[in-house]
């Protein structure tokens, strides 16, 4: 391509973007859901700048069951650990496998709709057959079946790209039970997409299958996979939090579902810590409401005519 | 006349589309039927020459023109492209000498485009796909060569625009940019201005002609507005019902029509607008019967001022009622 080419996509590009910038942030939602959602995303990868190492019953500084003092702002668990600490800690954990989890989700449902809804016949009905088992699993039961499995590849002490076995247990349920959510609403854009005349334009070009998927259909994907994206991290973190509340966490790298697990079992809620179960509990209700709140308003945006219709 | 005189041959080419049949039909082992779009037609087009294919909403227009361009798979009959048997050619990588030699222009140039393509993408599009360039400066220079050929210029000012940004009468400009910049040999034209507004349509239609006059391309012009088809085409085609009912020269369909639809078409007065397609043919009884159930004998008959007895019971063939013309009417015989 040409210099001139170049220079004048970037400013179609540009004028496009701003235009989208501004629709999107219009909305009340939309602003509340990225402050909130850039304040963790600024604290959770950089734990130990902002409260120290993660604690342990060892390094543990407090009293036990402490209320919250100007020592420790949300004061300790049962064994004297700071539960600021914690939670700041547990906010990289969480924030990780959701994003992970949500990026596997994504390529692997978008790929499966594409392919079903595009090519029709006894593939889709295959890929849907398949998408459907998934949709219906729980994850409960598939981290039962896969943790035994990733227990004796990795055995207890080792790690996969950062994570301990079961984190990464809950990483790999979540992107395998997520994906058929994105799977369907990709395959039911994409056969309305593929009956659009551009594509047919597309096909007398010479232009392959797969680049009409790629170069035709994928960009016109972007909007509804963007806004569900968003709504699948916020699902993500439901059953993140879930599944290390049911015990499937790993004391050694807490999330806060993993700190909600660890609240209960101590007792905390009959003790009265409500400072204990309370800081993990909001900061999975802000950072999933965030998600949900940008995802509608990027559907809003991206759709002007369902903003009629209340 | 040998096959390689003509760059396109349709023979006997049938498209059916199954029905799908409800339970009932199902269970009571009921035939579902088909919806008989194109329903045996033979038409030779020329190299360098305009064909005009005219016949009401429903006729099977576009279905024929998305079996040349290969949109559409022919239930019967065959199609020759250059004395090549193309009919049961299929797959893009298969298809690829042909797709350069073949290209379509669409009636709506907004759904032709991708609203997320720039139009140097679009133009580029065939370009690259069918690997006709080699490196990104002859690819620019193509694209320009194809913007400037549709009326587009300067070329490089509308390289970044995306469909929005551009009138109805330069996104169609675009899509003919993007079938004539590979060069093809046949372009298939289906109502390329029928949504423009009048005032564009003569533009558009000199682009068109200018093609054939410069690089010998042939064209299927397809329109259901025979003064319009007059104008532009050296040969008229008039298919009713998925049939062919009279070919002959331009001036002889319009000026000597010998079948009865033709007539009644000529004397129609197509209404200004996206709907004359659906305006109702002076002299005509009745309603286009459907494709999915022709009428016995002669398909015309129900409709027709001057059916007679036989007309009800035997189908007419194609009977020569002049030099290149020719006309499926008993009253021809
Ligand atoms: N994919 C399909 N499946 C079933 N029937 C079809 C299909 N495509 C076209 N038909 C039917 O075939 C017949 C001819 O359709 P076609 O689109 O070729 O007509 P046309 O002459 O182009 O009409 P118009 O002027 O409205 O564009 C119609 O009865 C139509 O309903
Ligand atoms: S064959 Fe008979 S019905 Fe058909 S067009 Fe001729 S006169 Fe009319
Ligand atoms: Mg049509």
């Amino acid at each position: 391509m040409s210099e001139s080419t170049v220079r004048y996509s970037q400013r179609g590009g540009a004028r496009a973007m701003k235009g989208f910038l501004r629709q999107f942030l219009s909305y009340g939602g939309a602003q509340v859901g990225l402050v909130c959602l850039v304040f963790f995303l600024v604290v959770a990868p950089i734990p130990n700048i902002l409260v120290g190492p993660l604690q342990t019953a060892i390094n543990a500084t407090g009293d036990f069951l402490a209320p919250p003092s100007g020592e420790h702002l949300l004061g300790t668990d049962e064994v004297g650990r700071d539960v600021l600490n914690l939670v700041v800690h547990g906010a990289r954990i969480s924030l990780t496998i959701a994003l992970l989890a949500t990026v596997i989700s994504l390529i692997v449902g978008t790929t499966v709709g594409i392919t079903a809804g595009y090519y029709g016949g006894r593939v889709d009905v295959w890929l849907m057959r398949l998408t459907d088992f998934f949709f219906v699993m729980p994850s409960f039961v598939l981290a039962l079946v896969i943790t035994p499995v990733v227990l004796e590849v990795m055995g207890r002490g080792g790690e996969i790209l950062g994570f301990r076995p079961s984190p990464f247990v809950i990483l790999v349920v979540i992107g395998l039970t997520s994906w058929a959510f994105v799977a369907r609403i990709v395959r039911s854009q994409t056969l309305s997409l593929k009956e659009r005349t551009f594509i047919d334009r597309a096909r007398v070009a010479g232009s392959s299958n797969f680049s009409i998927m790629v170069r035709h259909i994928l960009p016109n994907l972007v909007p509804q996979i963007a806004a569900n994206g968003a709504l699948v991290v916020a699902g993500a973190i439901y059953v993140e939090t879930s599944l290390s509340f049911l015990g499937l966490g790993d004391p050694l790298q807490p999330s806060w579902g993993t700190l909600l697990s660890l609240a209960q079992r101590a007792g905390a809620a009959s003790a009265g810590a409500w400072w204990y179960l309370g800081a993990p509990g909001v900061c999975v209700l802000t950072v999933s409401l965030s998600f949900v709140l940008i995802g509608n308003a990027l559907d809003d945006t991206f759709n002007p005519r369902r903003r009629v219709i209340p | 006349m040998p096959d390689t005189a003509d760059i396109l041959r349709l023979e006997s080419l049938q498209v059916h589309f199954p029905i799908q049949g409800g339970l009932f039909d199902h269970v009571l082992g009921r035939p579902a039927g088909a919806v008989r779009a194109v329903d045996g037609i033979d038409l030779n087009i020329g190299r360098g020459e305009i064909v005009a294919l005219v016949g009401e909403s429903g006729s099977g227009k576009t279905t024929v023109g998305r079996v040349i361009t290969k949109l559409a798979q022919p239930t019967g009959g065959r199609m020759l492209f250059e004395g090549r048997d193309m009919t049961s050619v299929q797959g893009s990588s298969a298809l690829r000498p042909y797709r350069h030699r073949v290209q379509m222009i669409f009636q709506d140039a907004y759904q032709a485009l991708n609203p997320r393509h720039t139009v140097f993408d679009v133009v580029a599009e065939p370009l690259r796909s069918l690997r006709l360039v080699g490196n990104a400066s002859q690819l620019t220079e193509r694209v320009s060569e194809a913007l400037a050929s549709a009326g587009l210029n300067p070329p490089g000012d509308f390289f970044a625009r995306f469909p929005h940004e551009l009138s109805g009468g330069q996104r169609q400009r675009v899509v003919i940019a993007g079938a004539l910049a590979v060069r093809p040999g046949l372009i298939v034209a289906d109502e390329p201005v029928s949504m423009l507004d009048v005032s564009i349509r003569a533009q558009i239609l000199q682009v068109l002609v200018a093609l054939r006059d410069k690089h010998n391309m042939a064209l299927l012009f397809i329109t259901h507005d025979l003064p319009l088809a007059w104008l532009i085409a050296d040969k008229i085609a008039v298919l009713y019902l998925g049939k062919l009912v009279e070919i002959g020269s331009a001036d002889d369909i319009t000026f000597n029509p010998r079948h009865p639809y033709t007539v009644a078409l000529r004397n129609a007065t197509p209404q200004v607008g996206a709907n004359a397609g659906r305006a109702e043919l002076r002299g005509l009884q009745g309603e286009v019967p459907s494709a999915a159930r022709v009428p016995k004998g002669c398909r015309f008959h129900p409709r027709c001022p001057l059916a007679f007895d036989r007309c009800k019971q035997e189908e007419p063939p194609a009977i020569e009622v002049g030099p290149q013309h020719m006309s499926a009417c008993w009253l021809a015989a």
